[in-house]
């Protein structure tokens, strides 16, 4: 019931976020370039080209396909790397993950690094920090007795310094103008440079993988009763929690390769959901799923109407929000899976 | 079911916590583990439900060599439940115990209507009907317990494997929890703390001590004064209450 209740409101923020931005284009001249490109009506072919027709369907529309995909995503994997952790407060941006797929597409970028694989080394090479920084700090974690809260969190911004001074030391010492641009620009996350081609790739990638964790619901509820409940209710966990943790990592490897650093998406949308719908991950993957794409859908909006004749970087505007959220929850006393006591 | 260990060793570094320990249960019996703190008993049910892999030894569910079985197929023949733990997450009661019934799930099939019944009773047989909607994190100890045990009921396993089930509850929830067990028609191997307790609910009492087996049979074989002053170093008595049962009287 929720959960179509939640698809009519993204389909919605799609149609309804499409008319908002700063190119002055009427509704029903947003809406024509639309339907010709879906159906073809021959009645709209006035609006098969021309600047109405790129500002909506070159420009605003993959746009949003992009933030719906990466609200989608970071979402997706924060509610599974919390349950991977068995740690509410794990979260693609507090574990450093994103800064080690920041560092990697800074090697791509400045470096070259990579460049035998074309214009894809900068995903592979951000989905390859992603998935280093990750086992990092649950090593790291891990080492000298089992992890804890505290633990994670120090060993998550430990790995998010080193990885940001080897960025920021690369973009440094290259004294490149253009890509030290770029690499500032992109750390304070983007959607504009969403297109079509990448988008097509993107959008699939984030929902096949979103769909894959729907179906492991079960395991995933086990997690959090422990690795030897689990075994004792006939799943063993250990290969399963490497392989969710490389997916998840996949998921922010796009996502920052595609839109750059959003910070704390992937922390409360899930925190929102549990404390509305409860904990079971058959209905917290969907649920934080399709929230996330639609607060990143409007979180996009707003960035593009808050500044005349500018625009905000969505990492800013998301972090602004997010970071007091965030400093809410750890200082609740009751902080937990949604739960009671702690 | 009848479940055995023979010859279970196992270590932690240099120090040997299981020196060969070998239990057998017939089908449908309660079979008690007692013994000092730090004698090996939750080591030696940890080895039989999986969590721990002893050195050497064998385990036999029904004949049937348990280290080559499946995690998923042996959860279907024996369900656990562990010292109580606190548990920190929005799950309903009736989410946790709906738990019980993964091992009978392939990856994609949905929990149907049979496995909803199959929770209510385990609920009910508990006494937790009322309280399936509740978040499990408001609830008791005690409650928290008897859900985990619906749980473990839900798996609708041949054998019960209790882990101190009952430490930390009181005296009400102990034997409320226990008789529950006890009117099954399953097989349970139990280690239980409180020989009172033991005396009460145990067809038949294996006794660990420094990770051997000492003694072993029926409550009124292996409760003597001798036997706790060697195993225990406490002095008591034993006497027999109006109805029959049992006693441990300890002296000071």
């Amino acid at each position: 019931m929720v959960i179509v209740g939640l698809v009519a409101a993204l389909l919605c923020s799609v149609l309804i976020s499409i008319t908002f931005g700063n190119a002055d284009i009427s509704v029903r001249e947003v809406y024509s370039v639309i339907f010709y490109e879906l159906f073809h009506l021959d009645r709209f072919s006035g609006y098969a080209s021309g600047a109405v027709h790129d500002v909506v369907w070159l420009i605003r529309f993959p746009r949003i396909l992009l933030a719906l995909a990466v609200g989608m995503g970071l979402s997706v994997c924060g509610v599974v790397m919390q349950a991977v952790v068995k740690n509410p407060l794990a979260d693609p941006y507090v574990l450093g993950v994103s800064s080690g797929a920041y560092l990697g597409a800074a090697m791509a970028i400045i470096l070259g690094i990579g460049s035998f694989l074309g214009d894809n080394a900068v995903g592979v090479l951000a989905f390859a920090g992603a998935v280093l920084a990750s086992f990092a700090v649950l090593t790291i974690s891990n080492m000298g007795g089992r992890s804890n809260a505290g633990k994670l969190i120090l060993a998550g911004m430990a790995i998010s310094s080193v990885c940001s001074a080897f960025a920021n030391f690369i973009i440094y010492i290259s004294q490149n103008k253009n890509a030290t641009a770029e690499i500032t620009y992109w750390s304070m996350g983007s959607l504009a440079s969403a297109e079509w081609s990448n988008i097509v790739v993107f959008l699939p990638m984030m929902l096949l993988i979103s769909a894959a964790f729907w179906t492991q619901y079960r395991s995933l509820n086990l997690m959090l009763l422990g690795d030897d409940t689990a075994v004792t209710l006939g799943t063993d966990l250990s290969r399963a929690r490497i392989v969710y943790m490389i997916l998840a990592s996949l998921l922010v490897g796009f996502s920052v390769c595609a839109a750059g650093m959003i910070g704390f998406v992937g922390l409360i949308i899930p925190h929102a959901v549990r404390m509305l719908f409860g904990t079971d991950h058959r209905r917290l993957i969907p649920l934080s799923a399709l929230v996330g794409a639609i607060f990143l859908i409007w979180a996009d909006v707003a960035c593009r109407v808050i500044l005349s004749n500018a625009e905000l970087p969505i990492g800013i505007l998301v972090s602004i929000i997010g970071a007091p959220c965030f400093i809410y929850l750890m200082i609740r006393k009751s902080y937990g899976f949604g739960g009671g006591k702690s | 079911m009848n479940v055995s260990a023979e010859n279970i060793r196992l270590s932690y570094g240099a120090q040997e916590i299981l020196k060969g320990v070998s239990i057998q249960s017939g089908s449908n019996e309660f079979v008690g583990i007692i013994g000092p703190n730090g004698s090996g008993k939750s080591t030696l049910l940890k080895c039989i439900y999986r969590i721990l892999r002893p050195d050497a030894g064998q385990i036999n569910l029904d004949g049937a060599d348990l280290h080559s079985m499946s995690v998923k197929s042996s959860a279907l023949k024996m369900a656990v439940v562990a010292q109580h733990n606190y548990y920190n997450f929005d799950f309903s009661v009736r989410e946790v115990a709906l738990m019980g019934r993964s091992p009978h799930k392939r990856t994609l099939e949905r929990d149907n209507a049979r496995d909803y019944e199959i929770v209510e009773d385990a609920l009910r047989t508990v006494g937790m009907l009322d309280f399936a909607d509740r978040s499990f994190s408001t609830l008791s100890g005690g409650e928290q317990q008897r859900v985990i045990l619906a749980r473990a009921l839900a798996q609708q396993t041949p054998c019960l494997i209790l882990d101190e089930p009952t430490n930390h509850l009181d005296i009400t929830h102990q034997l409320q929890l226990l008789k529950i067990v006890k009117q099954l028609d399953v097989t349970v191997i139990s280690a239980i703390h409180d020989l009172n307790i033991a005396a009460m609910f145990c067809d038949r009492l294996y006794v660990l001590q420094k990770g051997e087996i000492v003694g072993c049979g029926t409550p009124e074989e292996v409760l003597t004064p001798a036997f706790l002053k060697r195993v225990y170093q406490v002095d008591a008595e034993l006497a027999r209450d109006s109805s029959g049962q049992l006693h441990v009287l300890y002296r000071a």
